[in-house]
């Protein structure tokens, strides 16, 4: 149901794409779809391959087998095909020395944007990150969420209908969090294509329409955030004190579970946790730390 | 193509803002520039420790020969022989201060030191090289004067002379009678003092005072105009110098900006965009080479207005530069593979053309290095650079002259640019 609102159009496609760096295999056989419209996340513990996925997705890696295709207009090789696509990395990809305006300009003339248009993108996106004040400032005294907003304004410059955002709120405050959640949510208004990928499961589940969760460069589960939970992330729990003691119980039905407990006796405190999609990452991931 | 317009506004743009990399770029060589000049202002540099001079033996007799091996053996003056008409060349192209020609005579003079007119001897030379000139006048006035001490220093030889002017004078004919009479009264007074022991035994040292004011040759000077080649002053060699820190400066940076793009992540950015690694690659070079030909055209400026090093040919002078940069970018290219990181490539980049620099010339002049050195040079561009940009300015290179030290830079940029690119890609 959730379907009919994204288009039919594919604006990245993987066909059993695999890719290995020596005796390590980061990426294998995967194949995947995201969706015109849609916010796409993909999760993964450390080296799961994300960050491969996301480099063949742009062309800056090439696939040893498998195909990519985007937009429907062919691999990530075709200047055409990149095009269509925006980047913003986790570490942040623009000049200290040059202001905020200078960047932009200078990105959006790598796209082939020139002249008034390229003027009018600039204005667009300093307006949109909220830089327009600091436009003429040296990206160097900026604050760090000042410089995540400015990384994504260059991703956004020659307006792309797909867009890469790869942690784009790593080292931010709270408010600059926000802001960008809300400058998301936008452009999905907008009609863009969005791909998130993140470590914070929670900005996942609050913005995406769907999830893949990836791991040994295999794609372990891919659907929406509602169907993950249902189907990976086990019951709810409810833990209640009353007069009868404290009781702790995994359910399907939790209304039905509160009922019959409210019916045994008095409750004097309730907890109730509900499957998240923390836990579906957790269930199909494991718990052993992959970075030691 | 304006992909890498762009990617090379922006690279110049950072270079420029950046306030070490423009002093290191332009203030520290036109610094080095104007100090070296002033320092060496009012001399000449490439002044020769022995002047160099062509000696032209027209008599070809056995005195002759002996003046000539004389002259060979003085510290002061480094002879090469030539014919007349070689000799007056190579003055004229400033390789030789002068010629000395022996003039046919030069023998039969030399063997009559009592009468007659001295040995004769020309010397050819530019008028404006006067105190070279007269300083080898008075270099063979010392080696003339010295044979006529050793000969009176030699009895035996003296007695032989003696006896060979006393025939000599009996049948010469067209002796007034008044100074055959005198002379005979003089060979009689030798005889006599060349018989007394005491004098034999006496400090010959003495004995150089007799000659004071005698005459041993009679020096005339020919003039001829050489072909200037000199600089005029000591910034026109202290500017190429500095113009060359000022290529080592961009392209160290250049090399560490390279780097930089991928430590920063904005290589990422920059792959991700519609252009290959080569536009990248592309818009680094021409960054770099722009940098590199306003920096060094700027330092001329400079040179130009302010300090006199006026150049003899502008349009060699831009050929120079442009394959100075070429160069330059190639090198730039390859020193950006030696590391992975800012520091490691920054240290061996500066490294390696501080070795190639002094080698090259770039720190102290060729001429003074001792050859092995010079030698060694051949494999640096900074020796090429500073050759053709020299040539420009004071050696008075001609196009062709020019080809030899360009096409090396060129080839040495091209070799080492694309060395650079293959390290890259693999």
């Amino acid at each position: 149901m959730l379907l009919a609102f994204y288009g039919e159009r594919q604006m990245l496609r993987l066909q059993n794409v695999s890719k290995r760096f020596g005796e390590i295999v980061a990426v294998d056989g995967l194949s995947l779809e995201v969706r015109e419209g849609e916010i796409f996340g993909l999760l993964g513990p450390n080296g799961a391959g994300k960050t491969t996925t996301v480099n063949m997705a742009v062309g800056i890696l090439k696939p040893d087998s498998g195909s990519i295709e985007i937009a429907g207009i062919g691999p990530p090789s075709r200047p055409e095909a990149r095009r269509k696509v925006g980047i913003a990395p986790q570490s942040l990809a623009i000049y200290q020395s040059l202001s905020a305006q200078e960047n932009l300009e200078f990105f959006g003339g790598l796209y082939g944007l020139g002249g008034k248009h390229l003027r009018e993108r600039v204005v667009w996106c300093l307006a949109f990150v909220g830089l327009n004040e600091r436009k003429n400032s040296l990206v160097k005294t900026f604050s760090g969420g000042m410089r995540r907003r400015l990384n994504l304004a260059a991703a956004l410059v020659h307006d792309p209908p797909l867009l890469l955002l790869d942690e784009p709120t790593v080292g931010v405050d709270a408010q600059s969090r926000n802001a960008i959640f809300e400058k998301i949510e936008e452009l999905r208004k907008d009609g863009k294509t969005i791909i998130y990928t993140t470590h914070y499961i929670e900005e996942a589940q609050r913005l995406c329409d769907r999830v893949g969760i990836l791991d040994h460069g295999k794609l372990l589960a891919l659907d929406t955030v509602q169907n993950l939970i249902a189907a990976y992330a086990g019951k709810t729990t409810i833990i209640a004190e009353g007069t009868e003691g404290r009781v702790e119980v995994e359910t399907t039905d939790p209304i039905g579970e509160l009922a019959r407990l409210h019916a045994r006796g008095k409750l004097t405190s309730l907890n109730i946790k509900n499957p998240d999609l923390e836990q579906v990452f957790l269930n199909l991931t494991g718990r052993h730390l992959r970075d030691v | 193509m304006n992909a890498i317009i762009n990617l090379a506004l922006k690279d110049l743009r950072l270079l420029f803002r950046d306030r070490m990399g423009f002093f290191f770029t332009l203030v520290w060589p036109l610094g080095l520039a104007i100090l070296f000049g002033t320092m060496y202002g009012g001399n000449r540099a490439d002044q020769p420790r022995a002047v160099p001079v062509i000696v032209v033996d027209e008599d070809g007799s056995a005195e002759s020969q002996a003046f000539v091996d004389s002259l060979i053996a003085a510290p002061e003056i480094e002879v090469s022989l030539a014919s007349r008409s070689e000799a007056i060349e190579r003055v004229r192209k400033a390789k030789a201060v002068a010629f000395i020609a022996l003039k046919q005579g030069f023998g039969e003079a030399s063997q009559n030191p009592f009468w007659g007119e001295p040995p004769a001897v020309e010397i050819g030379a530019d008028p404006s090289r006067g105190p070279e000139t007269a300083m080898v006048e008075g270099i063979l006035m010392k080696y003339a004067s010295r044979r006529i001490q050793d000969f009176f220093t030699d009895q035996s030889a003296q007695r032989e002379e003696l006896e060979r002017a006393r025939k000599e004078l009996r049948t010469a004919e067209n002796i007034p009678e008044r100074l055959r009479s005198n002379l005979e009264n003089l060979f009689a007074s030798l005889e006599g003092v060349l018989s007394d022991e005491s004098y034999l035994a006496s400090d010959t040292t003495e004995s150089e005072e007799g000659f004071s004011g005698f005459q041993p040759l009679t020096i005339t000077r020919s003039e001829i105009s050489i072909r200037r080649r000199g600089p005029s002053s000591a910034y026109a060699i202290s500017f190429p110098l500095g113009s060359m820190w000022a290529l080592l400066a961009v392209s160290a940076t250049f090399a560490v900006s390279i780097v930089h793009e991928r430590t920063r992540g904005t290589l990422f950015r920059l792959l991700a965009a519609p252009m290959t690694i080569y536009h990248i690659l592309a818009g680094k070079a021409l960054a770099c080479f722009t940098a590199a030909t306003v920096v060094v055209a700027g330092l001329f400026c400079l040179g130009y207005f302010a300090f006199g090093v006026v150049p003899n040919s502008i349009l060699l002078l831009a050929l120079a530069i442009v394959s100075s940069s070429i160069a330059f970018v190639g090198v730039m290219m390859l020193l950006s593979t030696l590391g992975k990181t800012e520091q490691s490539v920054g240290g061996a980049s500066w490294g390696i053309l501080i070795i190639l620099s002094m080698f090259g010339g770039g720190m102290i002049p060729l001429f003074i290095m001792p050859g092995w050195m010079r030698t060694l040079g051949t494999v640096s561009p900074i020796k090429w650079a500073i050759l053709a940009i020299e040539g420009a300015v004071w050696r008075q290179f001609s196009p062709l002259e020019m080809l030899r030290p360009c096409l090396i830079l060129i080839a040495i940029g091209a070799g080492s640019f694309l060395a650079g690119v293959h390290r890259k890609l693999t």
